[in-house]
């Protein structure tokens, strides 16, 4: 039997809370926390909302003479790290930091430090830019930043694939326990696409909702008058071990990584297929990867793009799959209450999944008005519900048609 | 203000250190761990302080303050 990869801390950093034990406090409110954008002129914006973190500084022991050198999306992967770190009873001066690895997924990079260095490099002329820059802003900077700060040296990767980054950046960690090369891996995602032009890609990138004037109900997945998405910032970690190794520390165990499928469209660039069939090989592919027959899944936290044709897909992916069994096992998109956070969006899914798991509650999917009749499951609109869960699907899809979907299952 | 005083106060500013940690005659990779990155803003600092033109290649991380001191002295006169 194949050695089983445990995860035994979280670390989250989001629009509403940071800490396990606040976002989980915050998200069974089933509310919103997507706002408008105020912290520059967004009033040319398409869309101009998200999902924002507002607190990082009172959570973070950096010192000045760092975090001058990094982007926000560093910070705050460095802030969920400690907390995973914490989380799981690891004191990094005891541990082999040749077999610690660090697993990180982003999208867009750290575009806040560029864009303030690059806008004084054309004002100032060379000597204007931070020398920092280099190392500041592209996406495996906050990787390299987690393993300078504490020493680690374990095989190590950053993944970019849009919205499914963090969820392969987990399944390549959990490789490299399996594997052996790694004793201990911190794995997850960092974003922080609310900096002038991270808000302009995504705009022109597409996919945002322009609910401008009623932030907190625009996100709206499933539901019949939903226009796109909600961005948001934030960071999710999570401290991956045998769990041989964590039954030796005697840790608690919060659930395990079991499965992972994934496949691409194969389709165009920048749009996705206007089928399901690839949604749901990669479905299917991690449900054998896992061991699992279709009727033992209990949950399934959904992408939600929150797109007509992006939700009438994946909903007929579960429906074409699970068959019956779809009006059976629980499903939402919790993400609904804060918005996506791109490349960290899988990461905080399973965190928020094994919360749920934990307090045996099903989050809702909120804003869930008005039925579409091509959208024809129960995804738990607007009110948490009790119920117990052993088995989850993760389902994440990015820009161009790439599918990733992970299984975990409750310790 | 001495030069010696200001040279401090700049490498001090810069970097977000204390004087205290950056005794005169030590090397700034030995008192503060320095790296090479912080060197280089330090050289635009020191630059755009005092009106010289030092290349990042004249002050490294192995440098105590004195000598960078001396480096800015001369470099004025």
């Amino acid at each position: 039997m194949k050695e089983r990869v445990a995860i035994t801390g979280m670390g989250i950093v989001s629009p509403c809370g940071l800490k396990k034990e606040t976002f989980w406090a915050n998200l069974k409110r089933a509310g919103s926390y997507v706002e408008t954008v105020t912290r520059f002129d967004t009033s040319l914006y398409p869309s101009r909302i998200a999902g924002q973190v507002h607190d990082l500084d009172p959570y973070t022991h950096l010192s000045g003479r760092l975090i001058k050198k990094i982007d926000v999306f560093s910070h705050m992967a460095l802030v969920a790290s400690e907390q995973a770190l914490q989380d799981a009873g690891v004191d990094p001066a005891s541990v082999d930091k040749n077999r610690v690895g660090v697993f990180m997924g982003n999208a867009l990079g750290g575009w806040l430090f560029a864009e303030t260095e690059l806008r004084d490099m054309y004002i100032e002329g060379r000597e204007g830019i931070s020398p920092y820059m280099a190392s500041a802003w592209f996406p495996a900077a906050p990787q390299g930043q987690i393993t300078i700060y504490y020493g680690f040296k374990g095989y190590s990767k950053t993944i970019v694939a849009d919205r499914a980054s963090s969820g392969l950046a987990l399944w390549y960690g959990a490789r490299t326990i399996r594997q052996k090369k790694n004793d201990y891996v911190l794995a997850g995602g960092m974003e922080a696409p609310i900096t002038p032009y991270a808000l302009l890609c995504a705009n022109t990138m597409g996919g945002l909702s322009k609910q401008n004037l009623t932030p907190a109900s625009a996100y709206k997945p499933y539901d019949l008058y939903r226009d796109g998405f909600a961005l948001a910032e934030g960071a999710g970690t999570l401290m991956l071990e045998s769990e041989t190794q964590a039954r030796r520390r005697a840790r608690q165990i919060y659930g395990y990584l079991q499965g992972i499928g994934f496949a691409s469209d194969g389709y165009h660039y920048a749009r996705s297929a206007p089928d399901s069939s690839a949604l749901e090989y990669a479905i299917t592919q991690c449900l054998e990867d896992a061991g699992w027959k279709t009727g033992e899944v209990d949950y399934v936290c959904l992408d939600a793009e929150a797109s007509q044709v992006g939700d009438w897909l994946e909903s007929r992916a579960l429906r074409e799959v699970f068959g019956a069994h779809c009006d059976r096992m629980a499903m939402s998109a919790p993400k609904s209450m804060f918005g996506n956070l791109l490349g960290a969006q899988t990461a905080v899914d399973l965190i928020l999944t094994l919360l749920s798991m934990e307090h045996e509650t099903v989050l809702p999917t909120i804003n869930y008005q008005m039925h579409d009749p091509y959208c024809g499951l129960d995804y738990t609109p607007n009110v948490p519900r009790r119920r117990s869960m052993q088995k989850a699907l993760l389902l994440s899809r990015g820009r161009g048609g790439i599918h990733v979907v992970v299984a975990v299952e409750k310790a | 203000m001495e030069l010696s005083e200001e040279v401090l106060q700049t490498i001090c500013e810069t970097l977000e250190v204390k004087k205290e940690e950056c005794p005169p005659e030590q090397k700034l990779y030995d008192s503060i761990g320095v790296d090479s990155t912080e060197m280089v803003e330090l050289v635009v600092a020191l630059n755009k302080r005092f009106g010289i033109k030092i290349e990042t290649n004249e002050i490294t991380k192995f440098s105590t303050p004195s000598q960078i001191c001396e480096i800015v002295a001369n470099k004025k006169a």
